[in-house]
């Protein structure tokens, strides 16, 4: 059941489209990667679906509420990581969550601060201010603050931005973590890495949404499936054999390896490796070729730039 | 409006406020610089001075005012008249305090949690626009008024320190507890009101400044009329002009909820 949806979602600053005819859903318990350059629209969609601004045209649901309309019942349900942690430096950890906390009704808000506290490795510094935090530990306590009182959903607006290696890595957990909880969470990022390493599906925003897919499916949008057969060492006859093979529509050699394309990648490998074993060649492993997600990423990005253009 | 909500923001508000050392410096010390200079100029005038100010037109009208609303003043030689004329005007004087403290509290309390990134974040919670407000508001407020009550003992006790307590029973009247228990609380809140509406239109630390110092302008105008004997605010009068500054700080609330702005907040600060 979708617990995100949007309608041809569009937001305009004066005449600039900022987000143009979005239009997607999201499942319950999903996490959805949402990429894009700067200036593509990325916070400006997080800000409609957490209703803090409002759409130009279309709309929203959150939750079963309009983010337009139903605004404090929708913030009841939805926590939020901005950009910046935004806590309050001079206050102690403990006091910043329990503030934050004290605007939801529903919850015991003594008990919630301590299980994210302790959550998010900060219950032995909960008496500490937040000034005397690293960038790592104050973004980690921006997402208990998101997460204290059990929203629904979660939006999170680049939760690494600007972290260093060590405490990118540690959110990064503490987000996996949640997955693995079944929350649904809408992840806004600009790392590549990272969106694959934790989301479901992959959405790419340059203004308008130029594609909605799993990592492995936008793959297969701009690259064929590619089986890598890895040989102890190269050689010609190895790879005329394999080419003679019918269902082998293209194969090139790449040092000792070949990569091929076959009609069927899934039925057509065992055949494809007893022909080549055949033909004298020592097989050390069969893969398949695994393009970065960055290429498909930035062949989207200029395909949309150059259409533009 | 939620009563708890409200009660948070003050609580947190007074924590960030009493952990700024200059928040705390202004609120907790100020006030009593600004009395212990009252005093220090009422004593200098009435030792140095009181003959010229006696021949002066401005302060012969204002001492006709004063024997006309306090007539055993008239009994009193002239220099003493006048000394009674400059401590009755020290409740008037007072009324800068919460408007000094407001200038220098409210008007950075949005623009403080805008540029730190928590308003975004306090945003994206239930709380009501209005509750927002005006816990900010009354958390610098209560402070204010608290510390100006307390000046107020303390000039009463300077004043018999050195040796002038009997003219405090002429300073002591209904217009001294008016001005004090109403018309600086209407006033505290209404100068708080506008501080935080000035900190919610501006867009940086700067023009917060700049709108703040709107607010203590019309207060020197209230001393001004006051000192110089044009008006005579008597009970009456006070107590129209704090009903007069209580609407005009319930209606800055609403016009502040209302001109708040949560879209242009998030969308156009940074």
């Amino acid at each position: 059941m979708a617990i995100i949806e949007t309608f041809g979602l569009s937001r305009y600053f004066g005449k600039v489209a900022a987000v143009e005819d979005l239009t997607l859903a999201v499942e319950a318990g999903e996490v959805l990667g949402f990429l894009g350059p700067n200036g593509a629209g990325k916070t400006t969609t997080i800000r409609m679906l957490a209703g803090m601004i409002a759409p130009t045209r279309g709309y929203a649901v959150v939750a079963g509420h309009r983010t337009e309309r139903n605004v404090e019942q929708l913030h009841e349900v939805i926590g939020m990581l901005t950009q910046t942690p935004g806590l309050y430096d001079r206050l102690s950890a403990r006091r910043n969550l329990e503030y934050f906390a004290s605007f939801y009704p529903s919850i015991e808000s003594k008990s919630q601060v301590e299980k994210y506290l302790k959550l998010i490795g900060l219950w032995k510094r909960c008496n500490d201010k937040v000034g005397t935090f690293s960038k790592g530990m104050k973004q980690r306590l921006a997402l208990a603050r998101a997460l204290v009182h059990e929203p629904k959903v979660l939006f999170l607006d680049e939760p690494t931005a600007g972290l260093d290696p060590e405490a990118a890595g540690e959110v990064r957990q503490l987000i996996r973590s949640l997955r693995e909880e079944g929350r649904t969470i809408f992840l806004s990022t600009h790392n590549l890495n990272e969106a694959e390493m934790l989301c479901n599906r992959i959405a790419v925003l340059h203004t308008r949404l130029l594609a909605l897919d799993t990592p492995d499916q936008l793959r297969r949008r701009f690259f064929r499936r590619q089986i890598v057969v890895q040989l102890e060492t190269s050689d010609a006859k190895v790879t005329e054999a394999a080419k003679k093979l019918p269902f082998v529509q293209d194969i090139r050699e790449e040092g000792s390896q070949l990569v091929l394309e076959l009609t069927d990648s899934e039925l057509n490998r065992p055949e494809l490796v007893r022909a080549i074993v055949e033909a004298g060649g020592r097989v050390i492993g069969v893969s398949e070729k695994q393009y970065p997600l960055e290429e498909v990423y930035l062949r989207l990005i200029r395909e949309e730039t150059g259409n533009e253009s | 409006m939620s009563r708890r909500h409200i009660r948070n923001i003050l609580l947190k508000e007074w924590a960030l406020l009493f952990t700024d050392p200059n928040s705390a410096f202004v609120v907790t010390l100020v006030p009593f610089l600004i009395v212990g200079q009252v005093i220090l100029y009422i004593w200098l005038a009435f030792r140095f001075g009181a003959e010229g100010m006696l021949s002066a037109p401005v302060f012969q009208a204002a001492l006709q005012k004063l024997v006309g609303a306090i007539p055993g003043v008239g009994q009193l030689p002239g220099e003493e008249q006048l000394l009674v004329l400059l401590l009755s005007q020290v409740n008037f004087f007072l009324l800068l305090i919460p408007t000094m403290i407001a200038m220098s509290v409210a008007t950075f309390s949005i623009v403080d949690e805008k540029l730190s990134g928590s308003l975004e974040a306090l945003l994206a919670t239930p709380v009501k626009t209005r509750d927002l407000l005006l816990g900010k508001a009354l958390a610098g407020a209560i402070p204010a008024l608290v510390v100006t009550w307390l000046s107020a003992g303390v000039f009463l006790l300077v004043v018999w320190a050195v040796g002038w307590a009997e003219f405090i029973g002429f300073v002591v009247t209904a217009r001294w507890f008016l001005t004090l228990f109403l018309l600086t609380p209407a006033l505290a809140i209404l100068s708080f009101m506008l501080g935080v509406a000035g900190s919610s239109r501006a867009k940086d630390a700067r023009s917060a400044q700049n709108i703040a110092l709107a607010i203590i302008f019309p207060v020197f105008g209230l001393i001004g009329i006051q000192v110089t004997g044009i008006v005579w605010f008597t009970p009456l009068l006070i107590l129209v002009l704090a009903v007069v500054i209580a609407i005009a700080a319930f209606v800055s609330l609403r016009a502040t909820v209302r001109l708040f702005g949560r879209e242009s907040i998030v969308v156009q600060w940074r």
